[in-house]
């Protein structure tokens, strides 16, 4: 078996176990009617308290005895068993209670986030390896500009060397807001290639009015139109990977204080536990 | 209209002489010295004049008292003749702090964490810009950095209790290590002042192919010291008895193909189609020809392709200690019958190869090797890998090109990334372009990354720019002050700080572009200039496989998703394995 594929089936059979194990223990309890929420809780914390701690790994890139990949690893299995010990922590319903619903959404929201995540992690890079071009996410505004004035000297060429408008207008009217303007949001959350398709079919219709040296223009112009619309296609996967792991990071941190405040009380109404 | 064609001058060989310098007069001179002196100058062909060679191919130094000539474990492409004075062949190592070369001891975790805190936030601060050691840097006159010489001060100090031997006028050293590209096998300095003529590599070569007295004499110096150890490291002769390596060492021929500054070419090579690159490589030994014996690499790089359609295609690559035509020998010894050869071997920029012939297998070697091992080998034509270390099971002597599609092989080949043993190699299929890499790197240097995540693509693998501690470090050849250099535990190739003076020698001789040079800064963030140039102070800057942390490089370690990798991408098994998890 190929090394990735049995560290998967490592992991998900210890994962399983882990679950079922906690599973069992949490009905043996509630059947001879003792309390398993603490138990279930501390369980609960402990898990959402690693999982946080992989940031601090992050920050600590010195650490010489793990390695992140590995932390990813143990992050995404104990982040799915954490799934079931919340739902037996909450008795599969939803809470009552401010803080407990306030908990209850924000760990709902960073679970869902993590899968999204992940689903994006290994769905997006493969999308990203297939475009011709590699760039820095960083470099992108200086990109977009060299693309925008290429755009720009070729139709003033074409204005020049043919006396004809027809190219010029089109950009004005069709391509210059193009070239100038980032993608609106919507294109970041779901790219489509469809201004692209229909930038290139007006393009294609223009042609027919172009003299031959506007046409040489005209196939300059048609090959900027690709490129950019690549990077901004690159720019919005990119955008993608590194936004939905700003809102999970987000979301952490209210979670882990929310849920250490909630331990707190539970012990303090708890007919004085504390 | 833009023009399509400009005619220029094809490059020549001796465009860019060895030193600027040589006169008439001083070529007169050296031909009244031996070795020169007794060369038959009609044995040099007319477009190779001897008086050519010593024109362009080598230079006359001076070097004070104390002064580094060669330093142990530096790569060098030139050979040295003592005209006058005296130099001291130091033949005990030298502590390598003395040389300028401290080393790295690894920092416990305490100590990289507070480092980490205390990083300067903005880049390349340097607390101490200059060497603070027993090292004098002496500038050249004429402001050239490459010519700057490095003294030891206090040198009987240094000496006392070490072995060294005297080399007087008339006596060459360094010879070997230039030709075959291997570290300097002890630290040389000038005793008094010495007047030296360096020979550079090509014109050492050419002097040798036409000058019988100094081929013998070179040839010998190689079969006493290092052929026997060389042979003995081949599986098929690792257990032959003494009496019959002797005579195989005695009959072992060496040859040269290619060229030595291979990285000066790589760039045109690239340019080249794929096929006409491949077939102008020079070639070592041709498909469909009768085996003339068996090839052993002892050093650089060799294709073995088969021939394809109208091209060639590749399907491995052997390096230093890799034998070349094993089954055709065995298959001739067990026929009695010359068999043809299955495939081609190229050499790929330069290579150095040690060519045992039929007659001496068959009689001295052969015969004394188990049937079994015959067979394994035999079976096994391809050999795996090119580096020194291929630690698979199977790899041992041999066995069929590992899983990895022609395509990426051709790729790793043309661009002569096989040579990095330690190549930052990131899968863009899993890559999520987080930077995490750079981040970790940024924070175990000082808040400066030390490469970039960035660089030549093959489908969905990239080389990325970082060094990549290569086998034929051509980045170490030229250090005026040797403030570059190998590791000789770990084969890391390390740049000395404080010792480097910016002189750029290094980032222009690497091919892949891996050393960025960089002005520094003080603490409080004033760039530093030199007091006579009012220039800023240049340091070259790379990867150092985070020497100084436990815990291996923090690029790879900080990549969540397996996407990054350090690899020996002279070893097919352990690409093999890479790419196909
Ligand atoms: C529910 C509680 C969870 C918390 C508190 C949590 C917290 C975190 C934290 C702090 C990071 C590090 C972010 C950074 O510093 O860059 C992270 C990364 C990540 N988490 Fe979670 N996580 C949770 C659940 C999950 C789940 C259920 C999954 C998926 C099954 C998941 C998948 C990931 C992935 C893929 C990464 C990022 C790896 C990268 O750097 O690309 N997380 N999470």
């Amino acid at each position: 078996m190929r090394p990735f594929a049995s560290r998967r089936l490592t992991n998900s059979v210890l994962t399983v176990a882990g679950v079922a194990g906690i599973t069992a223990w949490t009905v043996w309890q509630e059947n001879k009617l003792g309390r398993a929420d603490f138990h279930t809780g501390y369980v609960l914390i402990g898990a959402v308290l690693f999982l946080a701690c992989y940031n601090l790994r992050k920050k600590l890139p010195v650490l010489p005895w793990t390695t992140s990949s590995a932390w990813l690893q143990a992050h995404i299995y104990i982040g799915l068993a954490s799934a079931v010990v919340f739902g037996l922590h909450v008795g599969w319903k939803v809470p009552n209670g401010f803080l407990e619903i306030s908990i209850a959404v924000l760990y709902c929201l960073a679970f869902v986030s993590g899968i999204v995540g992940l689903i994006w992690t290994r769905t997006l890079p493969p999308q990203l390896a297939r475009l011709s071009e590699e760039i820095i996410f960083e470099r992108t505004a200086m990109i977009r500009a060299q693309l925008r004035d290429r755009a720009q000297r070729v139709v003033l060429e074409s204005v020049h060397a043919s006396g004809a408008t027809t190219l010029g207008e089109f950009y004005a009217e069709r391509l210059q807001e193009y070239f100038e303007r980032p993608r609106r949001l919507g294109y970041y959350l779901w790219p489509t290639n469809s201004l692209r398709r229909e930038l290139l079919a007006e393009l294609t219709a223009v042609r027919r009015y172009l003299s031959d040296p506007e046409q040489e223009k005209c196939e300059q112009l048609f090959a900027l139109v690709r490129r950019r619309d690549d990077l901004d296609f690159q720019v919005a996967l990119q955008w993608r990977l590194k936004g939905w792991l700003f809102v999970h990071l987000g979301l952490t941190y209210p979670l882990v204080l929310a849920s250490c405040l909630h331990g707190w009380l539970a012990h303090l109404f708890d007919g004085g536990a504390l | 209209m833009l023009d399509l064609e400009i005619a220029v001058n094809r490059p020549q060989r001796w465009d860019v002489p060895f030193g600027s310098d040589m006169r008439d007069e001083d070529v007169d001179r050296l031909l009244q010295v031996e070795p020169f002196r007794s060369m038959d100058a009609d044995r040099f062909p007319a477009a190779l004049p001897l008086r050519g060679i010593l024109q362009n191919d080598t230079r006359i130094t001076d070097h004070p008292d104390g002064s580094i000539v060669v330093r142990e474990g530096d790569y060098g492409h030139s050979a040295f003749l003592v005209l006058r004075g005296r130099v001291n062949v130091v033949l005990e190592g030298l502590d390598p702090e003395t040389l300028g070369r401290p080393p790295k001891a690894s920092q416990g975790l305490f100590r990289s964490l507070a480092k980490m805190w205390r990083n300067p936030s903005l880049p390349e601060v340097r607390k101490h810009p200059v060497a603070e050691n027993k090292l004098a840097v002496s500038r050249d006159q004429t402001g050239d950095l490459a010519n700057t010489r490095v003294f030891l001060q206090d040198v009987p100090r240094i000496l006392m209790g070490t072995r060294s031997v005297s080399l007087h006028s008339g006596e060459i050293f360094g010879e070997l290590a230039a030709l075959t590209r291997t570290p300097r096998t002890a630290t040389v300095l000038a005793d008094g002042d010495a007047l030296l003529l360096e020979i550079r590599w090509q014109g050492l070569r050419d002097l040798m192919r036409r000058t019988d007295a100094l081929r013998h004499h070179i040839e010998r110096l190689y079969r006493e010291n290092s052929l026997r150890v060389h042979l003995r490291e081949t599986p098929l002769l690792t257990q032959l008895p003494a009496e019959q390596l002797e005579a195989v060492a005695a009959e072992t021929v060496f040859e040269t193909y290619g060229n030595f500054e291979w990285q000066a070419n790589s760039e045109a090579d690239g340019e080249q189609s794929p096929t006409s690159a491949i077939v102008n490589e020079p070639l070592i030994a041709e498909e469909g020809l009768p085996s003339a014996g068996l090839i052993l690499v002892r050093a650089g790089f060799a294709r073995m392709s088969q021939r394809h359609g109208h091209g060639h295609k590749t399907f491995a690559y052997l390096g230093k200690g890799q034998m070349f035509g094993t089954a055709e020998a065995i298959e001739s010894y067990r026929s009695g019958n010359t068999a043809a050869l299955t495939t081609s071997l190229r050499a790929l920029g330069y290579v150095d190869v040690l060519r045992i012939p039929q007659s001496v297998l068959d009689k001295h070697v052969f015969p004394h090797v188990p049937d079994n091992l015959l067979e394994t080998l035999h079976d096994k034509r391809a050999v795996y890998c090119t580096h020194h270390h291929c630690d698979l099971p199977h790899e041992k002597i041999g066995g069929q090109p590992g899983s990895v599609d022609t395509a990426l092989l051709e790729f790793l080949v043309e661009s002569r990334f096989i040579n990095g043993q330690q190549a930052m190699a990131i899968d863009l299929d899993r890559c999520t372009r987080c930077d995490d890499c750079v981040r970790a790197c940024a924070a175990t240097h000082d808040n400066n990354p030390r490469f970039l995540r960035h660089g030549q693509r093959h489908g969905s693998y990239q080389v990325a720019h970082a060094c990549m501690h290569c086998v034929d470090p051509v980045c170490m050849i030229g250090c005026p002050t040797g403030a570059i250099g190998r590791d000789m535990a770990t084969g890391t190739v390390r740049i000395n700080d404080q010792t480097c003076i910016g002189c750029s020698t290094c980032a222009n001789s690497c091919p892949y572009d891996n050393i960025r040079m960089v002005e520094i800064r003080d603490s409080r963030g004033a760039i530093l200039v030199d007091d006579a140039t009012h220039q800023p102070i240049l340091k070259a800057t790379k990867c150092d496989l985070c020497v100084d942390h436990s815990g291996g490089p923090a690029c790879q370690r900080a990549c969540p998703h397996d996407a990054l990798v350090r690899l020996d991408l002279g070893n097919l098994g352990k690409l093999s394995q890479w790419v196909n998890r």
